[in-house]
């Protein structure tokens, strides 16, 4: 596992999500670059149940459930400022045991789907987000295998994706500043998808806030984001 | 293909003589026609006799002529040339059907480029004797006389140093026969002391010894995080290197060091390269120990594989890798398309 640099490429004005797409795979074959399979990383997410939750009043706690097809034998299950477990595949069942402690939140599966690319010691995925039926953004990875430390191959990094991304390079990701000197591992890239997916449902958010007030029951709000709410309804 | 004929070859008499056998093949067939018919119907019995007898003569007589015709022109035709100097290649370019089997071309190109490959073999030997290549300072030739064939080649050390490792040694005295360099216990302390103070000279550079193959030393080395070295050694001399990542696995699954595969990554195969080219150019036959540090200094610039750009470009990446070459005398990065 080398260093990976996980972005969000905006959608081109007036163009849709597959055509920007398009043009991205494009640019990549131009630069001499290998289709090699496809990959998928996805993303569920669980709540902790309201009757754990106890007097204290406490915000129940998120934990996002992801699988990341470049580990197929694995699950990933994190917190959002926690920690990170990494088990097999397994854990799927498990979570459906432990039904009483967490509960899922329904229709909040997201997932990216795409091609992966190779290009000398690269590996770039460029795939679709989507919630549901529709296409929400588009995920750009770029992973640098030789190298295991962050702080190292920053720079080789971005001039990389400077030469195909252009103007829409990310900036360093926060898991980089975390630890200067730790090796690399899978959790931080998952961990990198997990605030991608955040950051692109935060975008549908406007959405939601009306669709409560229509249907408080709705299911598809989180406890979590009852705040936000809040604070959008006093603007 | 005519050609090969045309040398003493009278084409117009071998037409000639193609119809002369025609002709003889005719007449040979009327003298049989006439047998076969027999007699004519005449009135007497004489005169049928003396027709038929008068006949026959004609017919052999015809025969005779057309076989003394033959004779004459086959002189003339010629026999075709044999001196021809391709021999049983040359039949070869006889054969017609140049699409299917084009063995003649074939063979042409191939001894056209053997021949070729020898004049630039002989230029190159030649070249290369002229500047020595040897990285020991003894010659082999002496003592290989005195050893058994199957016993494998090693490098001796020079006297000098020899004598220095071996002064406990009761078979110092005997510096001329001793051979058996590479298998003696001091020797290899030695060795074995040299790369363990190279060990402690650099902070970030850890390096591990151990000799699963007979006495040469393997070493591991490893590199902060950014790579790992494995050094196959035969005594004091640098033999071979395979450059690996840091997350690579250099183990085979028996768990002895894994010397001949290569890295999974273009950048650590570019730069083994760079380390075979380094091992070869730092050659000092009179102080192998200082040859052995001054390689472990150049590999140690590998540190900012990754962090430092090319010097000549200002860029971290070419065709997708870093600046891989470093100097051998000033230690500064490079791409490899930029060295010079």
């Amino acid at each position: 596992m080398g260093v990976t640099c996980v972005s969000q490429m905006p959608v081109a004005e007036g163009k849709s999500v597959q055509q920007t797409v398009e043009l991205l795979t494009r640019k990549l074959e131009m630069l001499g670059a290998e289709k090699q399979g496809t990959f998928c990383v996805d993303c569920e997410t669980y709540h902790t149940a309201s009757s754990t939750l106890g007097s204290q009043g406490q915000a129940g706690k998120l934990m996002y459930v992801m699988h990341n097809s470049e580990y197929p034998l694995s699950c990933f299950a994190l917190f959002e400022n926690g920690p990170c477990l990494i088990a097999d595949t397994n854990f799927d069942v498990l979570m459906v045991k432990l039904k009483g402690f967490f509960q899922s939140a329904k229709a909040s599966k997201i997932e990216t789907r795409g091609t992966r690319y190779q290009y000398c010691d690269f590996l770039v995925k460029v795939g679709t987000v989507t919630m549901g039926p529709s296409a929400r953004g588009i995920s750009v990875e770029v992973e640098y295998g030789p190298c295991v430390v962050p702080s190292d191959c920053w720079s080789l990094l971005l001039e990389f994706l400077q030469s195909f991304l252009g103007s829409h390079t990310p900036g360093a990701p926060a898991v980089f500043g975390n630890r200067h000197d730790a090796v690399y591992g899978p959790a931080d890239t998952v961990v990198q998808y997990m605030e991608l997916f955040n950051k692109i449902r935060k975008q549908q958010q406007f959405v939601l806030v009306e669709e409560y007030e229509e249907n408080p029951t709705s299911h598809r709000c989180v406890v979590g984001k009852e705040e936000e709410y809040i604070n959008n309804l006093f603007r | 293909m005519a050609d090969v004929l045309s040398v003493g070859v009278n084409l117009e008499a071998f037409a000639q003589a193609i119809s002369a056998i025609q002709a003889l093949r005719s007449s040979v067939s009327r003298v049989f026609d006439c047998l076969k018919d027999g007699m004519r119907n005449k009135e007497t019995l004489e005169g049928r006799e003396k027709a038929f007898i008068a006949h026959f003569q004609d017919n052999l007589q015809s025969v005779n002529r057309d076989l003394n015709e033959l004779e004459r022109l086959s002189n003339l035709v010629g026999k075709p040339s044999e001196n021809h100097p391709l021999h049983n290649s040359g039949l070869l370019s006889l054969d017609p059907v140049q699409d299917k089997t084009p063995l003649y071309s074939q063979l042409l190109q191939a001894y056209k480029w053997s021949n070729k490959l020898q004049y630039h073999a002989g230029l190159a030997s030649g070249l290369l004797n002229q500047q020595s290549l040897k990285r020991s300072a003894n010659q082999m030739g002496v003592s290989a006389k005195r050893r058994p064939k199957a016993q494998p080649t090693t490098l001796v050390l020079p006297p000098q140093l020899l004598l220095s490792a071996c002064w406990p040694c009761p078979q110092a005295s005997s510096l001329h026969g001793c051979n058996m360099a590479a298998v003696h216990p001091v020797l290899t302390r030695y060795v074995d002391d040299v790369i363990s103070r190279i060990d402690r000279m650099f902070p970030e550079m850890s390096i591990h010894l151990s000799r699963p193959n007979g006495t040469s030393a393997m070493l591991l080395v490893t590199l902060g995080k950014v790579l790992k070295v494995i050094v196959v050694m035969r005594s004091l001399f640098i033999d071979r290197t395979i450059v690996k990542g840091y997350n690579e696995n250099v183990y085979t699954e028996d768990g002895k060091l894994d010397i001949w595969s290569k890295s999974n990554y273009q950048v650590f195969q570019k730069v083994t390269d760079h380390a075979t080219t380094a091992l070869l150019h730092y050659q000092l036959p009179q102080m192998p120990d200082v040859v052995v540090r001054s390689f472990m200094t150049w590999l140690r610039s590998y540190i900012k594989l990754f962090q430092a750009p090319c010097q000549r470009c200002g860029k971290f990446l070419q065709d997708g890798l870093p600046p891989t070459w470093r100097d051998f005398r000033t230690l500064e990065a490079f791409h490899d398309t930029c060295r010079q």
